[in-house]
């Protein structure tokens, strides 16, 4: 099925989001105005106007309430989904990479860049108290005389913890309490993209620039699998619904110029979970994938692309019905020829 | 009485004086007493003649020697530098002589022209130095031994290989830092053969330059610049053979197998190119990078001549100044002692499959250009053909040797515009006849069809623009058999005419417009790959099947090379960048693809590094009786593959999802387990959201909506 092309955005996307219902999608591009979809249809229901910088991030409560945006302008705005407004901009030093509701929908984490002489910077902030000044601010140092970026923040499920990755290529676990550090891995030798967790925050899966995507357990912090490419990968996202990976990516921007089309590898990869190996692809967008998210109940996901077009995919049925392929029984050598098709065609064109 | 002391003593007052303890001064001055003799050689081998001839045969030695350096002559003794013993016994000269030079230098470089000149018809000189003679002399005679036979050490089956059960190719890829050989059933993936472990182990690395199949894929040569070349062979790799070659920067192999040539490239070294015996080891003769006087051109931008294998391997030809160098094997020296004389050659190439030369020459003051085929060792002139205006030649032969193209570019009067046509000779036929084809555009590519007699070419008017034609003709014309024998009686009437071929050059057909600067023909023949490969090019690939005129186009972005393997079933197409390295901007697409002949891809592999493919060549044993033997039966044969093939696949894929049954059991009990723990944490986390079950479905209420959307209006004027 052809996807909806959700023209809102005139500069290169950086975030697509759904609610937890799955029946709004939000995105946020580099142009200030992050937009809200109907995911059923592709219909805007409306933007955000108030920003003034590049919209890194952004977040929605679990109640589809309270819109979260991270802004390159070091502002975190909170909105109201149902009328647009803004109800409360709180201020950062350096410009704003992320931002993430906790668990009880009540407050917030954000990360930082470094700006001027502040270092990088993870804030939590209480939208039920008066003050716009963070609850807890926890530095983040130099290391070996450089400054480190954070990429991406989120909770773990029972607000125990706050999950960070950096653009050194390691994760750590934050106190939100005491701000310690209470675990450390290093993920990967160069940038980590994103972070993206599954809806139960047991799984993560990360993406970096070393080509490859990997995937945690997020309750032992323990390298699962790894899913290796031919380009930077921007993004992953764990299927709700299926054992599936879906990486997107290509060429770094700034060599998209050089290169014809066909050959930046703008597709949105498939992966199978457990075998590491892909399946199939998406194209259709002409720049490198900056964003993915699958909708939770497994019928449709959103591309977001350098091109600045969101891409909302609805599945075909033969995605739907497609099985693993390993059968779940045991074989004998010379069993009956049942034909598994080892590669399924790609969802959609 | 005084005693003999007293006297003595008294003496010595008296002369006192006179004498005194220090030495005479000056020192007589004695020239230092020259015990080396490495000035000197002993001449072996010479004639032994009696005195009538002595004069004379000392005349000749003579002015043998003294042409080498300058002789120690010495007027106050009267030795004239040679001194050639008689035997006054016998009547004859012992047929050996001595000599001196003046410096050592002078007697090395006498060995190196002298040892192994052939002096007359049964006299070729042996030569060596004399502190050598010196010390054999010396040597005690005792009794001799002969010496132990060394143990017989099996050499490894280099032919191992091709029994392998399922008839798998083999390719070996260089990257990063790894080299490795891998079969190939042309189905599934490749599987490592060897990838150089037990070097692993080592701690050596078993290749750091490139490596190279030998012609019939015996060895495989690695190249290690540090030290030389290593052969390996076998199906355990085993190393088989090495040669000293420092800086190495290529190899050549002969065709069957028995010699290989090493290269360094670099010209301050007087044995940039040396030869050596494969089975021995023995390094036969060593080359400059550069004949002598050898044109280098104005910024000696004019790359060396390269040296050349015949068929055989009994000859190996170089290019030099107005002539070829022609080496017969296993003696390396000169073919009758004399180069082969060809005035303004600009390049030449062997027959693939006989002992002929082709090369041409450009015009020369009052003679044409002229293309020529030289029979060897008899160095007859087979043809010759005679061309006017030429500006560049360019040859080609066909696989089989059967034929011979000669791309022509040819200039008008003026000089200013080019046209090119190319000459076809047929080199078996009695008095090798040659054709012409006129093309009037520019030729880019000419390439003939391996098992076959068609050629392809790439042409374009403009030899600048992207797209470009390509036509394909072939040697031979398919023609009724009626039409050769008209006078046949009967017979035609009923089925269709009988077909047969005559030498008569036709045209099959022109592919227009089409994107490609390379020609690949596929060993089997028949499908041919055109390639658009290069830095600027678009990597386009069309498979094109002449035979069925069937055509699959695909894209590999950045392709620099392509490679069919030897029975033509798959074809590999690779980004690769040098191993010197220097900045390579599109590292990130470096790799190989596999596509069948058909233009399907099969296999897809990326490095960040990649430098070289090679699939293992194959000797064809089987003779043509056996080739059409096979074909008749190739439904039953068929048959065997497909079921041994089935087998194969099935096996494989019993062993994988196992791996990965194995696999997804570890995932999902993991899952199990975080799950689990999820629904232990449950009651807090609804705690978190102030008792809010999120997953609760009944706080959901569903309403329904009735949205009315007009699609469209009409207004009609009822009357």
């Amino acid at each position: 099925m052809r996807p909806y092309l959700l023209q809102g955005h005139e500069r290169p996307i950086t975030v697509v989001k759904y609610n937890h219902d799955g029946d709004l999608l939000f995105s946020a591009s580099k142009d200030q105005v992050p937009s809200m979809w109907r995911t059923e249809n592709g219909e805007r229901l409306g933007t955000f106007h108030g920003h003034k910088g590049t919209i890194w991030d952004l977040d929605v409560d679990r109640f589809s309430r309270w819109l979260l945006t991270a802004s390159a302008d070091a502002t975190v705005k909170m909105w109201a989904c149902e009328t647009g407004e803004c109800l409360q901009t709180f201020p950062h030093r350096g410009p704003v990479r992320g931002v993430a509701w906790s668990e009880n929908n009540r407050t917030f984490a954000t990360i930082s860049d470094p700006f001027v002489e502040h270092n990088a910077k993870i804030s939590i902030f209480d939208t039920e108290s008066d003050s716009v000044d963070p609850v807890l601010e926890i530095d983040i140092p130099k290391e070996h005389g450089k400054r480190v970026n954070a990429t991406k923040i989120w909770w773990t499920y029972l607000n125990e913890h706050l999950l960070v990755s950096f653009d050194n290529g390691v994760i750590r676990l934050y106190n939100p309490i005491t701000g310690d550090i209470d675990d450390e891995i290093r993920a990967h030798e160069k940038k980590i993209n994103r972070l993206q967790m599954n809806k139960d925050k047991t799984l993560f899966i990360t993406s970096s620039a070393d080509f490859t995507a990997k995937l945690y357990d997020a309750v032992n912090l323990q390298h699962l699998k790894t899913y290796q490419t031919d380009r930077p990968v921007n993004d992953a996202v764990i299927s709700e619904t299926k054992d599936h990976i879906l990486l997107g990516g290509g060429q770094e921007a700034m060599s998209v110029t050089t290169t014809s089309g066909k050959v930046g590898k703008f597709e949105t990869r498939f992966f199978w979970l457990v075998y590491e190996e892909e399946f199939g692809c998406v194209k259709g967008h002409f720049g490198p994938i900056n964003a993915l998210a699958t909708n939770p109940n497994g019928l449709n996901y959103a591309s977001g692309a350098e091109d600045g077009y969101v891409r909302l995919h609805f599945f075909d049925k033969s995605y739907l019905d497609m099985k693993d392929p390993v059968p779940e029984a045991e074989e004998s050598i010379d069993g009956d020829d049942d034909d598994d098709d080892q590669k399924p065609a790609a969802a959609d064109q | 009485m005084t005693s003999i002391e007293d006297q003595l003593a008294a003496e010595a007052e008296e002369l006192d004086g006179y004498f005194s303890d220090t030495p005479l001064e000056p020192q007589p001055n004695y020239p230092p007493l020259n015990e080396k003799f490495d000035n000197a050689i002993i001449i072996l081998n010479l004639p032994q003649v009696p005195d009538s001839k002595l004069e004379k045969l000392t005349k000749v030695v003579m002015k043998l020697v003294s042409r080498i350096g300058n002789l120690a002559v010495n007027e106050d003794t009267g030795f004239s530098g040679v001194l050639m013993p008689f035997n006054n016994d016998k009547g004859t000269t012992e047929g050996f002589a001595f000599c001196e030079y003046e410096t050592p230098e002078e007697a090395k470089n006498a060995i190196g022209v002298l040892d192994g000149y052939k002096f007359d018809k049964n006299h070729s000189l042996n030569v060596v130095p004399y502190p050598r003679a010196e010390k054999l002399q010396k040597m005690k005679e005792t009794e001799f031994v002969e010496p132990e036979r060394p143990p017989f050490v099996e050499k490894p089956n280099a032919t191992a290989w091709l029994e392998d059960p399922s008839q798998r190719d083999q390719f070996v890829i260089r990257y990063g830092k790894e080299t490795a050989v891998y079969w190939y059933d042309h189905k599934s993936d490749p599987v490592v053969d060897y990838a150089g472990e037990r070097e692993k182990e080592a701690g050596v690395s078993w290749c750091e330059y490139y490596c190279h199949w030998s012609p019939k894929g015996s060895y495989l040569a690695t190249l290690v610049p540090a030290r030389g070349v290593i052969l390996w062979s076998g199906s355990d790799y085993e190393k088989v053979g090495r040669f000293v070659a420092p800086d190495v920067k290529t190899v050549m192999f002969s065709p069957q197998e028995n010699y290989l040539l090493t290269n360094n490239m670099r010209l301050d070294d007087e044995t940039a190119i040396k030869v050596y015996h494969i089975q021995s080891g023995k390094l036969m003769r060593a080359f400059p990078l550069f004949p002598d006087n050898f044109p280098r051109g104005d910024n000696n931008n004019i790359p060396p001549p390269p040296f050349q294998w015949s068929h055989d391997d009994n000859y190996l030809a170089r290019m030099g100044q107005d002539l070829i160098s022609i080496y017969s094997t296993p003696t390396m020296r000169l073919l009758d002692k004399k180069s082969l004389l060809a005035e303004g050659i600009h390049e030449f190439h062997w027959s693939p499959k006989a002992n002929v030369l082709a090369c041409w020459s450009p015009e020369q003051s009052n003679s044409p250009a002229h293309v020529d085929l030289i029979e060897i060792p008899s160095r007859k002139k087979l043809r010759q053909k005679n061309l006017f205006n030429v500006t560049k030649c360019s040859m080609v032969w066909h696989d089989d040797g059967e034929f011979l193209a000669v791309k022509v570019t040819r200039h008008t009067k003026s000089k200013k515009t080019l046209y090119n046509n190319i000459e076809l000779f047929r080199v078996n036929d009695p008095g090798v006849p040659v054709e012409m084809l006129d093309i009037k555009d520019a030729v880019m590519s000419l390439v003939w069809e391996p098992r076959g007699t068609r050629f392809a070419m790439i042409h374009a008017e403009n030899p600048s623009s992207t797209k470009v034609d390509v036509s394909f003709y072939d040697m031979m014309k398919k023609v009724p058999e009626s039409t050769i024998s008209i006078n046949k009686k009967g017979g035609n009437k009923k089925g269709p005419p009988q077909m047969t071929t005559v030498a008569e050059l036709n045209k099959i057909e022109t592919l227009e417009g089409k994107q490609c600067n390379v020609l690949f023909w596929s060993p089997a023949g028949s499908t041919i790959l055109m390639a658009s490969l290069g830095d600027s090019a678009s990597g386009t690939l069309e498979f094109y099947d002449v035979n069925s005129k069937t055509l699959v186009i695909k894209e590999h972005y950045r392709a620099n090379k392509v490679l069919w393997d030897p029975a033509g079933r798959t074809v590999a197409t690779c980004v690769s960048q040098p191993v010197e390295g220097g900045h390579f901007k599109f590292a990130m697409d470096n790799g190989y693809i596999l596509w069948s002949f058909q233009g399907k891809q099969l296999y897809q592999q990326s490095f960040e590094t990649f430098y070289q493919l090679l699939w293992r060549p194959r000797e064809n044993l089987l003779s043509k009786q056996e080739i059409k033997k096979v074909k008749k039966n190739l439904k039953n044969y068929e048959k065997q593959f497909e079921k041994a093939d089935k087998e194969r696949q099935r096996a494989l894929y019993l062993e994988e999802t196992k791996g990965k049954r194995a696999e997804r059991k570890k995932y999902r009990d993991l899952l199990s387990q975080l799950r689990e723990l999820r629904r232990e944490q449950k009651r807090r986390h609804v705690e978190l959201q102030d008792g809010y079950d999120s997953d609760d479905e009944e706080h959901y209420t569903t309403r329904e909506m009735a949205i009315e959307t007009i699609l469209s209006t009409k207004e009609e004027v009822v009357l």
